[in-house]
């Protein structure tokens, strides 16, 4: 049940109204009797609030021994977006993520799961989200189904997912084991598992592709696309731009505490202009850029270390490039594309805010 | 302060119970704690039902006395020590505090769930004892038995409440570690405390060998501030016991089973509003 003030179109009067989320209720204004008609915005679908915010953070603050790990962070996360958490190691991603959660015990600030205050509505709140720790861990003489029957139990979920959940990240040859005895990547899968109990609308995930190989990674991506698809909101940590830059809708940037950037990946990527390189090694070249391909339309650098071309341009350039020295012959003796780093994107941000442009 | 809910409580209880009952070393003692135990009644039956008849129920218990003072604190802090401090540090309780479930409901799951593994460990290593007994010197003094059984559980639960509280203040496992066995010894450390008050109040070590000797009130009352002498105390109180370790103990009038174990209730209730007084301001 959510309040809403709304002003009567005929003498201005304001009254507050209740309802459910996509619930129409019919109004008749006490001082003049003018009649209408009100829609509670929100899906009626999901377990949702009247907010359109799944995240909404109001001057968050987290001191340690008087160091601000946080220093007044306000941001909001809109329903069924993809949202990246960005920093460089120590920036405070995962002290902001614990805050939030009420596991750190901020010094100040408002914070909102799904509509829920969770200092005053705080078992609601965390109904409503789905959490993996940076570092996952869990009961060494437990097996994984006595692991996620426990989180059921407290979550007042149905226990017959269980072994769906577990063959979904591919555990299910490990049922009998001890999580005890689990390796890192493999704690981090039954971690994902945990974060599906209840079908939660809210994912807050702290680093979620750190740790697994490539072939867990691309699981993980394509189970946070279909989370999204069904009308959950997910909220990750990274480090690596990559993964922010094809699986979200908006992006914060943090460092030392605070918020340097916030903005759409759309944007972002157009202000900050940060491109993939290219690393090219052909036998012979000692040091000499061959002229055709400084000729290519697109590059934006160029470099050379003995055999070794360092290029810096856009997709269609990369293609160019690529055609050209194997059209001419060239001694190819490797490829590679370098994504750019975080830290380089990051760099790029500060200096610019230090010029005083962003 | 909202509802509490006993469906989270019995969850976390559940888990504890599962994961603790599984863990080797709170295992090895409680191998240990049975094989002790039957020893000692084996030994103490059999003397019982030989020639000399020595009243086989109290032999019996003043022996089993000294195996459990000993290893039920060892256990009780053994499950509890780690039971906040290990969990905050190695990122488990993140995830279940992050479920539907109050720090309050944690807590009390916790203390529920460690101590049915004490009580688990208590009942086999007693029951064992209890059968012999029963076998050689016959079951009338049952009674007497499960009153032991009782008080030996409430020293279990005392040590359990302290050694939570320590995890609760503790930032580190290491330092809980320490704090554990801090609270171990003091039940040595202050008895030695005492001694050496009494000899430089003026008892010598002679009197406190003489039979007949009257110890002044105050060594009885300090009982009260150690949870492993209040035990001691209130089994021998609950049994008649006036002599025990070769020492004639004539106790104080005031000195009763009930007080005793209102006093054990205190030490049971302020530790645990201590932890979680520190867990709920503590940062996981």
């Amino acid at each position: 049940m959510v309040d809403k003030t709304i002003m009567c179109p005929n003498c201005k009067k304001h009254l507050t109204i209740q309802g459910q989320p996509g619930e129409k209720i019919y109004i008749t204004c006490p001082k003049c009797d003018t009649k209408g008609k009100f829609t509670f915005p929100g899906k009626t679908s999901y377990k949702t609030t009247d907010e359109s915010y799944a995240l909404n953070i109001e001057g968050l603050t987290k001191t340690f021994n008087g160091f601000k790990a946080v220093d007044n962070i306000s941001f909001s996360v809109k329903k069924g977006e993809i949202f990246g958490f960005l920093g460089p190691n120590g920036a405070g991603k995962t002290t902001t993520i614990k805050s939030i959660l009420g596991l750190l015990r901020a010094d100040s600030g408002n914070i909102k799961i799904n509509g829920y205050d969770i200092k005053k509505n705080e078992i609601e709140a965390k109904r409503s989200i789905g959490y993996l720790p940076e570092r996952v861990a869990f009961y060494d003489n437990l097996t994984p189904v006595q692991t996620l029957n426990f989180f059921c139990e407290l979550q007042g979920a149905d226990k017959s997912i269980i072994s769906g959940l577990l063959n979904d990240v591919g555990l299910s040859d490990t049922l009998d084991r001890k999580v005890g005895g689990f390796s890192k990547g493999m704690l981090q899968l039954l971690g994902i598992a945990q974060t599906m109990i209840g079908k939660t609308p809210v994912y807050i995930l702290d680093e979620p592709m750190g740790g697994l190989d490539p072939r867990w990674v691309k699981i993980i991506r394509d189970k946070i696309i279909k989370l999204n698809e069904q009308g959950a909101t997910i909220i990750f940590s990274s480090h690596i731009l990559s993964e922010v830059q094809t699986l979200c809708d908006e992006v914060v940037i943090i460092n030392k505490g605070k918020i340097i950037a916030k903005d759409t990946v759309e944007n972002l990527n157009k202000y900050l202009k940060i491109k993939p390189r290219l690393e090219i090694t052909i036998t012979g070249l000692n040091g000499k850029i061959p002229e055709i391909i400084k000729k290519i339309d697109g590059i934006e650098s160029i470099d050379i270390k003995n055999d070794v071309l360092f290029i810096t341009c856009d997709s269609v350039a990369r293609i160019n490039i690529i055609s050209e020295i194997k059209d001419k012959g060239f001694d190819v003796k490797d490829i590679k594309t370098i994504e750019p780093s975080l830290e380089e994107a990051f760099m790029k941000i500060v200096t610019k805010d230090d010029e005083g442009v962003a | 302060m909202a509802i509490i809910n006993p469906k989270s409580i019995y969850s976390v209880a559940k888990k504890e119970f599962m994961d603790n009952l599984r863990n080797k070393w709170i295992i090895a003692m409680m191998i240990i704690f049975l094989l002790l135990t039957i020893l000692a009644s084996y030994l103490a039956g059999g003397q019982a039902g030989g020639e000399e008849a020595f009243g086989g129920m109290e032999e019996t218990v003043v022996s089993l006395l000294s195996i459990s003072s000993l290893l039920i604190p060892i256990i009780a802090i053994m499950l509890g020590y780690s039971t906040i401090s290990g969990e905050a540090e190695n990122g488990s309780l993140s995830i279940v505090l992050t479920y539907p479930v109050k720090r309050i409901e944690v807590l009390i799951g916790k203390l529920f769930g460690l101590g049915s593994v004490l009580i688990f460990s208590i009942v086999v290593g007693f029951g064992a004892g209890g059968l012999i007994i029963a076998a050689t010197v016959g079951a009338s003094e049952s009674l007497a038995y499960l009153s032991f059984i009782a008080l030996t559980i409430m020293l279990g639960f005392m040590y359990l409440s302290l050694s939570i509280c320590i995890s609760s203040f503790c930032k580190k496992r290491v330092t809980s570690i320490a704090g554990g066995i801090v609270i171990f010894f003091w039940a040595m450390i202050y008895g030695m405390i005492i001694f050496g008050i009494l000899l430089a109040s003026g008892t010598s070590y002679e009197d406190f060998l003489t039979p007949g000797f009257t110890y002044p009130d105050w060594l009885f009352t300090s009982v009260f501030f150690s949870p492993g002498d209040t035990y001691q105390m209130a089994v021998m109180q609950a049994f008649g016991l006036s002599q025990a370790f070769g020492f004639a103990i004539e106790a104080p009038e005031y000195m009763s089973l009930g007080l005793l174990v209102f006093a054990q209730f205190i030490w049971l209730i302020i530790p645990l509003i201590l932890a979680y007084r520190f867990f709920k301001r503590r940062d996981i």
